[in-house]
């Protein structure tokens, strides 16, 4: 029982990483953009194909499919932010329209991935050497191990980056404060264009992790991960990207710790309760930071 | 004195004009379109497509209720579809009922569901929208892990040899004129001018002495019962229900995107959208049945950015005088 407890801990840590990342993107988006997107799930699940069409036909490693999939998906989320985000602002209710037209992304995006990739799951190879490590009296997969590293790393630069450059200084102003930042002469537009870039990138970097991660994915596994980023990001604060960062890590060792004790399918139901719960007694999630409008 | 009884005279009279127009109107449109769907198993046309047309009239006008009329998005509208769905299918298979005499017991399972969910009424725009997307994930998983001697597991339920496809289409089309009957009816009550003050400022309502918590709970309800009642009528019809396809997201993403293609808080809006959807979607399934769920995707993302207030709402936006004709 202990070994498995423990076993929950670092797998919990390990797939808690992942979702703080899905929590991160999904949260500067929603912050920066007033965005609620519900295509995340497909862009990250895009990146998972990227890697494995990488892997399989040009027999490129996981990690190398990292920087690959990063300048992918900043460049193509800078493009589907020129596509979609202007006329949408001229809609009654751009937040709630946005929930709608993100709906309609996703069904777009899985069928894409359906049409190229048929209904089966699908798995990348790839083995490390030594195919697992010791963890102290537990045995962790080194592909999970090596997930793991990459998440902290992209979680330090981007929280030096958010703390520490004047672009991640703007960024996180805009969340605060959209209209006071445009007073101080700071190009907004740029600004979001950037910030979907660079969720979409983070999305497709995430993407690849889950390759590595989680035995299998296929092009429906996209809704999913969307609703674990929503629970991330509530239970965190709707754009909070430091919430999303924790708020990630708590849902990945809840879950993990609950499919040690719980049927796996009450273990869901506990997310989605949490979820509820937290919006109807904390809405300004754990952390209780709130988002200026 | 004198003055102003001769100002107003010629106001009321055309207030009065106005209104007969209205209702001459949504008579003649209602009349039109139940004569239609009378006639559609006489001449044995299509039915399941005018069957599944009905059944997307009716989901989008009660969905109207609560996004067009009261302000929420609740984008786990499929929980009522889908607890009314095994509502029936349980009653008619466990219990023995006759499915006529199970389906108000549909019905009322969505109200209920509806009151369940009440206290998320006080929260708005996306804090709404994600939990109820949460609690519809949560109904069907419950159902799911239900004993299988009750929801029959993941297989679910077959309602075995008592399809009727005519008696069912006609229930359907008694449904929905009951649920266009009842929204013609909300948009002109004191209720539905409620329902409208409070989604545009539940405070200023609130100071006017409308009761906002029991007026959203009205609202809430009414869009509660009419898709459990649709979920039932569908097991009936398709003699088949498991959770899968009863808590289908598309359900509910097929109710706002007809709703709002046809355009919110207006009586013929999600009519409209739904028929011209409906349609659309037909011809594109049987064209291209591959890129069906590709091309509703396009659909919405294109619906968004280019008729966010859909068909009826441009309309009366362009010409606002024709809000007072139009129901």
């Amino acid at each position: 029982m202990e070994l498995l407890v423990l076993n929950g801990l670092v797998n919990g840590l390990i797939v808690g990483g992942v979702y703080a990342l899905i929590g991160l993107s999904l949260t500067l988006l929603y912050g920066v953009l007033r965005i609620v997107n519900f295509a995340h799930g497909e862009f990250v699940i895009g990146g998972s194909f990227l890697a494995y069409v990488l892997f399989s036909s040009l027999g490129l490693a996981p990690l190398l499919a990292l920087p690959v999939a990063a300048i992918t998906f900043f460049a193509a989320g800078w493009l589907a932010y020129y596509v979609l985000i202007p006329r949408l602002a001229r809609s009654d209710d751009p937040e709630i329209m946005s929930f709608l037209m993100m709906y309609g992304l996703s069904l777009a995006l899985a069928a894409v991935m359906l049409l190229m990739f048929e209904a089966d799951s699908r798995s990348i190879d790839y083995a490390f050497t030594p195919i697992s490590m010791k963890v102290g009296p537990i045995y962790v997969s080194t592909a999970r191990i090596v997930a793991f590293g990459v998440t902290i790393v992209i979680s330090a630069a981007l929280a030096w980056f958010l703390y520490r450059t004047l672009p991640g200084k703007a960024l996180r102003a805009t969340i605060m404060n959209r209209e006071a930042i445009q007073i101080v002469g700071v190009d907004v537009e740029k600004l979001s264009a950037f910030a979907f870039a660079l969720a979409t990138g983070i999305a497709g970097v995430t993407g690849v992790l889950i390759a590595l991660v989680f035995p299998a994915f296929n092009a429906f596994s996209g809704a999913e991960y969307s609703i674990i980023g929503f629970i991330v990001v509530v239970l965190g604060g709707l754009g909070n990207p430091v919430g999303a960062l924790i708020a990630g890590v708590i849902y990945g060792l809840a879950e993990q710790l609950a499919t040690v004790f719980l049927p796996q399918a009450l273990a869901q139901i506990v997310g989605f309760g949490i979820l509820v719960g937290t919006i109807l007694i904390r809405p300004t999630g754990i952390l209780g930071w709130r988002v200026q409008r | 004195m004198e003055l102003e009884g001769n100002a107003a005279a010629p106001r009321a009279a055309e207030r009065d004009s106005a209104r007969r127009i209205y209702f001459t109107l949504a008579a003649i449109i209602g009349g039109l379109v139940s004569v239609y769907f009378v006639l559609v198993p006489v001449f044995g046309l299509n039915l399941a497509f005018h069957f599944y047309l009905m059944l997307w009239i009716t989901m989008a006008s009660a969905f109207n209720v609560a996004s067009g009329f009261s302000g929420y998005m609740p984008f786990g509208y499929v929980a009522f579809y889908g607890v009314g769905a095994f509502t029936t299918a349980i009653l008619v298979q466990k219990l023995g009922f006759p499915v006529l005499a199970a389906l108000p017991f549909s019905g009322i399972a969505g109200v209920v569901l509806g009151l369940l969910f009440a206290p998320t009424l006080r929260l708005s725009g996306i804090y709404f929208a994600i939990v109820s997307l949460a609690l519809a994930s949560i109904c069907r998983l419950i159902i799911t892990n239900m004993p299988e001697e009750i929801t029959g597991g993941s297989f679910g339920l077959q309602l075995g040899s008592r399809a009727e496809p005519v008696l069912s289409f006609y229930v359907m089309m008694l449904v929905m004129l009951l649920a266009l009957g009842t929204i013609l009816w909300l948009s002109r009550s004191r209720l539905g001018k409620a329902l409208r003050a409070v989604r545009d400022d539940a405070e200023a309502a609130d100071m006017m002495g409308v009761n906002v918590v029991r007026v959203r709970l009205y609202g809430w309800l009414i869009a509660a019962f009419f898709p459990a009642l649709c979920g039932g009528i569908e097991a009936w019809y398709t003699n088949v229900v498991d959770t899968e396809t009863a808590f289908n997201t598309l359900t509910t993403a097929k109710t706002v995107i007809y709703a709002v293609a046809g355009g919110l808080g207006t009586v013929t809006g999600p009519i409209v959208g739904a028929i011209g959807m409906v349609w659309l979607d037909e011809l594109i399934w049987r064209q291209f049945p591959r890129v069906n769920l590709l091309i509703l995707g396009i659909a919405t993302i294109a619906l968004v950015l280019f008729l966010p207030r859909g068909i009826v709402g441009t309309l009366l936006r362009r010409r606002p005088q024709w809000r007072r004709y139009i129901p």
